[in-house]
C-alpha cells in the first residue's frame, strides 16, 4: 500500500482541473500539450484506481480479521472508511471524464 | 499517502491504545474485590498502561503505540474480617491496591482521549469529502 505513496488526491484534484481548462481552450491550443495532458490524466487515472484497488483489499482483508477475532473494530472501520473515499474519488473523477467526452461527442462539427 | 488519509491511521492508532487503556480499567475495576485465597498471599495488584511514539513506516508519521502493562507496586490495602480463610492472625485480610474513583477518572481520561481522535477522524473525513464534492458540482 505504500508503493504508490506519491498518489495524493489533491494532486488528483488539481491535474483534473488543469486537464480540464485545456479542454476547454482546447480549440486554440497545439495539440502537442493536450496529447500529453491527456497521458498525464490518463496515468492519473491508472495510478488512482490503483490505489483504490490496494485500499479496497486492505479494508477486506482487515474485515476478515476482525471476524476471526484477530483485529479491532476501529481498524477494520478506519480502513472501511479509506477504502470508501478513496473509491468515491475514482468514481467522481470517472464520471467526470465520462462527462467530458460526452460534451465532446456532442460538440456540433 | 494522502496526508488525511494518513491523519485517519493515526487517529485510529491513538483509539486503539485508548481501548488497550479502557481495558486494563475494567480489569482493575472488576477485580477491585479480589482478595487472596490464603493466608500470606496477596490480593489482586492494580494494572497501569503506558504509551509510546512509533514510527510507523507505512504510514510515515509518529503513532502512539502501547509500550508496556506494569503493575502499580503501591501497598495494600487491609480490611478487618476475621471469618475469611485469607485472614492473618489479628484477622487482617489485604485487599487489591485499586481505588474506584481513580479508576473512573482514567477512564474518563480514556474516553475524551478517544473521542478527540474520533473528531479528528470525522473532521478529516468531512475534508476530504468536501474537496471530492469539488468534482461533482457543476
Amino acid at each position: 500500500m505504500t508503493t504508490t505513496a506519491d498518489f495524493n488526491i489533491h494532486h488528483a484534484l488539481t491535474a483534473y482541473q488543469r486537464a480540464a481548462r485545456q479542454q476547454i481552450t482546447g480549440s486554440q491550443a497545439e495539440t502537442a500539450p493536450i496529447a500529453k495532458s491527456q497521458e498525464e490524466f490518463g496515468d492519473l487515472v491508472r495510478s488512482a484506481i490503483m490505489e483504490a484497488r490496494k485500499i479496497g483489499e486492505r479494508s477486506e482483508k482487515m474485515s476478515i480479521a476482525a471476524i476471526n477475532d484477530r483485529a479491532d473494530i476501529t481498524q477494520v472501520v478506519t480502513a472501511v472508511a479509506e477504502a470508501e473515499m478513496t473509491l468515491q474519488t475514482v468514481v467522481n473523477v470517472r464520471d467526470k471524464v465520462l462527462e467530458a467526452y460526452n460534451d465532446i461527442i456532442r460538440m456540433p462539427v | 499517502m494522502d496526508d488525511i488519509i494518513k491523519t485517519i491511521r493515526i487517529s485510529s492508532a491513538g483509539m486503539r491504545v485508548q481501548g488497550t487503556r479502557l481495558r486494563v480499567i475494567s480489569q482493575n475495576i472488576a477485580n477491585a474485590d479480589s482478595l487472596p485465597q490464603r493466608p500470606g498471599d496477596s490480593p489482586y495488584r492494580r494494572k497501569l498502561v503506558t504509551f509510546r511514539n512509533e514510527l510507523d513506516k507505512s504510514v510515515g508519521a509518529e503513532t502512539v503505540r502501547v509500550h508496556r502493562l506494569h503493575k502499580d507496586m503501591s501497598d495494600f490495602g487491609k480490611k478487618y474480617d476475621p471469618s475469611h480463610p485469607a485472614a492473618d492472625k489479628d484477622g487482617y485480610v489485604q485487599t487489591p491496591n485499586v481505588n474506584t474513583m481513580i479508576e473512573m477518572m482514567d477512564m474518563r481520561e480514556a474516553q475524551r482521549s478517544y473521542e478527540a481522535n474520533l473528531n479528528l477522524i470525522r473532521s478529516s473525513k468531512t475534508m476530504l469529502n468536501g474537496v471530492i464534492d469539488v468534482l461533482r458540482s457543476n
